[in-house]
């Protein structure tokens, strides 16, 4: 796609069951703006660095299992904190942040 | 379209504002540095730009729609052994067409026939079948389309611009978090020999509630 980035529903697809994108009856739920934009920046970034889904949704899964989650944390923040570790090592192992 | 409380852009403009008068200026979590002090990183790699993660959270906002649920209604309307097999097992000839899942796992298709007009509601929230059908409309999740469709929904169906002769039967069926529903509309007889994709702009998501008869004009936008 020429805008930057895969549609909802090729993300929806490219994240699979194990790791969905936080919804609620079928919003989208961001508790604060930056996990909005943590979304959107992961979509254009992976666009343009031409990495493969497969290989982010492999870096999610690790980032959510090796969180330590809190009670004090809603869903929607553990998941987009998780999103952002996952999109840092997945950048990191391309080269892309040194 | 419906913008729902949470939706992104909304998020995604100015500061925040609490629902009274006066502001809260909420401390900047850890977490949300980080966040920024990566966007500026991959900015200035040339990995992303602030008009391409708002055209991003523009787009999703705007994705979700009836376009997954049209396409299963006209593959329905051209191939019979297709809707056979949607309504004996609603979500396997859906996911046939790479659609479904979380939400819309229990799905069951209900048809509607010379005198026989389905319409869904949920009469306890609004339990909606996003995969195929995009966010729900506002009044779908009114407190009084959830009542009077149950009540009195050929008044209702009227209100919506569908006038069905008495010997009709209407049936509603209440959705929930278990099962959701949708319609599969009749086929305009006006539309024999169209291709499944121009068949699919004339579903709308109404047509699959059950509030809303296709035509066979075509959308002037399509």
């Amino acid at each position: 796609m020429s805008s930057g980035g895969a549609d909802l529903a090729t993300v929806d697809g490219a994240l699979g069951a194990d790791s969905p994108l936080p919804r609620d009856n079928g919003e989208l739920v961001f508790d604060e703006p930056w996990q909005g934009r943590a979304l959107g920046m992961g979509v254009v970034a992976i666009d343009r660095a031409g990495a493969p889904w497969p290989d982010f949704r492999r870096h999610l899964a690790s980032a959510i299992a090796a969180r330590v989650t809190s009670d004090a944390e809603s869903p929607a923040t553990a998941y987009y904190s998780a999103w952002l570790d996952a999109l840092e090592a997945l950048l990191a192992e391309r080269g892309l942040l040194d | 379209m419906d913008r729902a409380a949470r939706s992104m852009g909304e998020l995604s403009g100015a500061g925040l504002t609490d629902a009274h008068d006066h502001h809260h200026p909420r401390p900047t979590s850890a977490v949300e540095l980080r966040a920024r002090a990566l966007e500026a990183l991959l900015a200035e790699r040339g990995l992303v730009s602030t008009d391409a993660i708002d055209a991003v959270v523009e787009l999703y906002e705007n994705d979700v729609g009836p376009q997954n649920g049209a396409k299963v209604v006209a593959r329905a309307w051209v191939d019979g052994a297709y809707r056979a097999r949607l309504l004996s097992d609603s979500n396997r000839a859906i996911a046939e067409l790479g659609f479904g899942g979380a939400e819309g796992d229990n799905m069951v298709v209900v048809a509607n026939g010379p005198t026989v007009h389905n319409m869904v509601v949920c009469t306890l929230c609004s339990c909606y079948p996003w995969p195929v059908l995009g966010l729900p409309p506002t009044w779908y999740k009114s407190p009084p389309y959830r009542a009077r469709a149950v009540s009195e929904p050929r008044a209702v169906l009227r209100e919506f611009g569908v006038e069905l002769s008495k010997d009709v039967e209407i049936r509603v069926w209440d959705s929930s978090a278990e099962v959701r529903y949708l319609v599969l509309p009749m086929r305009p007889d006006a539309t024999q020999g169209w291709s499944e994709d121009r068949l699919a702009a004339i579903v709308t998501r109404d047509c699959m509630i059950g509030t809303a008869l296709p035509s066979a004009l075509e959308p002037a936008m399509s």
